[in-house]
């Protein structure tokens, strides 16, 4: 009678939290089932099983795992193949909802990973400097005549004069006669920043003419021009630099930079932030961003940094 | 289990038991944590292949973490911030055949919002509360898998029910 009572007694909020992780005695369970919203949490717990992962896909036997190992006879080659084929395959279907072309099958594509960038020539001597995280896509062979350049992420042109040039996103299209220009787009994230000569860019129904230290900037439909101050981007010289920018996208160009993981605890993803970081000094790069917005950082791994609201 | 350090997972025998033994959970970690869109199948079985070609440099001890630290960079490299989906099985399992219209678009209607309240959930809420309730590993072992402590993984359990709570409040019977 009285471990009866007790249980009874017990805060429901404490009595769910032991429900859920499987912690209950026997006097704890009647109690349980007694509350007015079992039935409710119940269904809760059983409905994330219409979720289970297996419904979604399986992995393959060993066998047939062996068989594909098997059939590549020089792994390493093949799979360096397979993943530029899968990511053109991606860079060509998001192009697809606004840009219907590009259907050579002779596309060159260069990638950067986390942490990487690089200087890619084109076959006019126009150069591309690529971001961390980045791809572009070409027809060399068509190049001459044909000046149109897919691009996911970030790069900076350096194009030389000639025909017209054409840079193909996901959010918007820049389009140059011989000039200098950086192409941002990250997700719903567009900017084009002019650096030298006339860019014009269109994205959606809105066409803009940027000329040297113009902005363009397009984030969730909204559209800002602006001026930048700049010479070159930031970035090919390894700060990056952010005005007035919701701080997920910082983040987010900061894991690109390191490598690392954010994990973020407490943190406004949409305040905006003003400043830099530099890339190749992770601790003065976590002061420059933490700092600011008054958070603390741990370093949790190499691979994984905590960011929270400091002064609990 | 001294054996263990000196077997050399190149061998087929011991590369199919480590295959075996840690395939589908890691597809289904993947799955809950990152969502449908970034293919856990694939970075599955490109943590594998990879384990394959270094096959003389891991250890079977080793193997497990090896495979969840090359799987979970590979979807770092991919393109962030995607919403995660999982996606929800819209058969009833039971296999009712006298439900009646109202009581199907009502239960379409809870799977929905389900499926919106787990792309809110955080990353490390929706993996350690799917892995928990649905593929019932204990909590040390997912405390394991995420690199956190029991007690962190039962907080965040208890984090991801508080949050699918609120959001599917309003289909609770009166």
């Amino acid at each position: 009678m009285l471990y009866m009572q007790r249980a009874e007694l017990m805060d429901k909020d404490k009595l769910t939290q032991k429900w859920l992780l499987d912690d209950l005695n026997v006097e704890e369970a009647k109690a349980f089932e007694a509350l007015e919203e079992a039935s409710f949490y119940k269904d809760i717990v059983e409905g994330a099983s219409q979720f289970k992962a297996s419904n979604y896909s399986k992995m393959d036997d060993f066998e047939t795992f062996k068989k594909r190992m098997e059939a590549s006879e020089t792994p390493v080659q093949k799979l360096h193949w397979t993943t530029p084929l899968l990511r053109i395959a991606s860079v060509i279907f998001i192009a697809f909802g606004a840009y219907y072309f590009f259907l050579s099958d002779n596309l060159l594509t260069v990638q950067t990973k986390v942490a990487e960038k690089t200087t890619i020539e084109l076959p006019d001597t126009s150069k591309v400097i690529l971001n961390a995280g980045s791809e572009v896509a070409y027809d060399e062979k068509e190049w001459a005549s044909n000046r149109k350049i897919e691009l996911k992420g970030e790069a900076f042109f350096d194009v030389a004069k000639g025909a017209k040039f054409e840079v193909f996103t996901e959010k918007g299209t820049v389009t140059v006669l011989g000039t200098e220009f950086n192409v941002k787009q990250r997700g719903s994230y567009f900017e084009v920043a002019c650096f030298e000569g006339i860019v014009r860019v269109t994205s959606g129904n809105e066409t803009k003419i940027l000329k040297v230290g113009d902005n363009f900037r397009l984030f969730n439909g909204e559209v800002i021009s602006g001026k930048h101050t700049f010479e070159s981007p930031k970035w090919t010289n390894n700060v990056s630099h952010f005005n007035r920018i919701a701080v997920s996208e910082v983040f987010a160009e900061f894991e690109r930079q390191y490598g690392i993981a954010l994990t973020l605890e407490n943190v406004d993803t949409e305040q905006l932030f003003t400043g830099s970081f530099m890339h190749d000094n992770l601790e003065n790069a976590l002061l420059a961003i933490s700092e600011p917005l008054g958070l603390d950082y741990e370093i949790i791994n190499t691979d994984t940094v905590r960011l929270s609201m400091s002064g609990k | 289990m001294k054996k263990d350090l000196y077997q050399n997972i190149c061998e087929e025998t011991i590369f199919a038991s480590i295959y075996n033994k840690y395939a589908q959970t890691l597809h289904d970690f993947l799955y809950y944590r990152y969502g449908d869109r970034l293919n856990p199948g694939d970075k599955a079985q490109d943590a594998f292949t990879k384990l394959w070609e270094n096959c003389k440099k891991v250890t079977p001890d080793k193997a497990k973490s090896f495979l969840y630290t090359t799987a979970n960079n590979l979807m770092l490299n991919e393109v962030k911030h995607q919403k995660v989906v999982l996606k929800y099985q819209t058969e009833s399992p039971k296999g009712y055949t006298n439900e009646n219209p109202e009581f199907l678009l009502e239960k379409d209607q809870y799977y929905k919002k389900y499926q919106a309240a787990l792309s809110k959930l955080t990353e490390e809420q929706r993996t350690a509360f799917m892995m928990n309730k649905v593929e019932g590993k204990k909590h040390a072992e997912i405390a394991e898998l995420l690199g956190v402590t029991r007690k962190v993984v039962e907080y965040r359990i208890y984090s991801a029910f508080d949050q699918l709570k609120k959001e599917l409040e309003n289909f609770k019977v009166k």
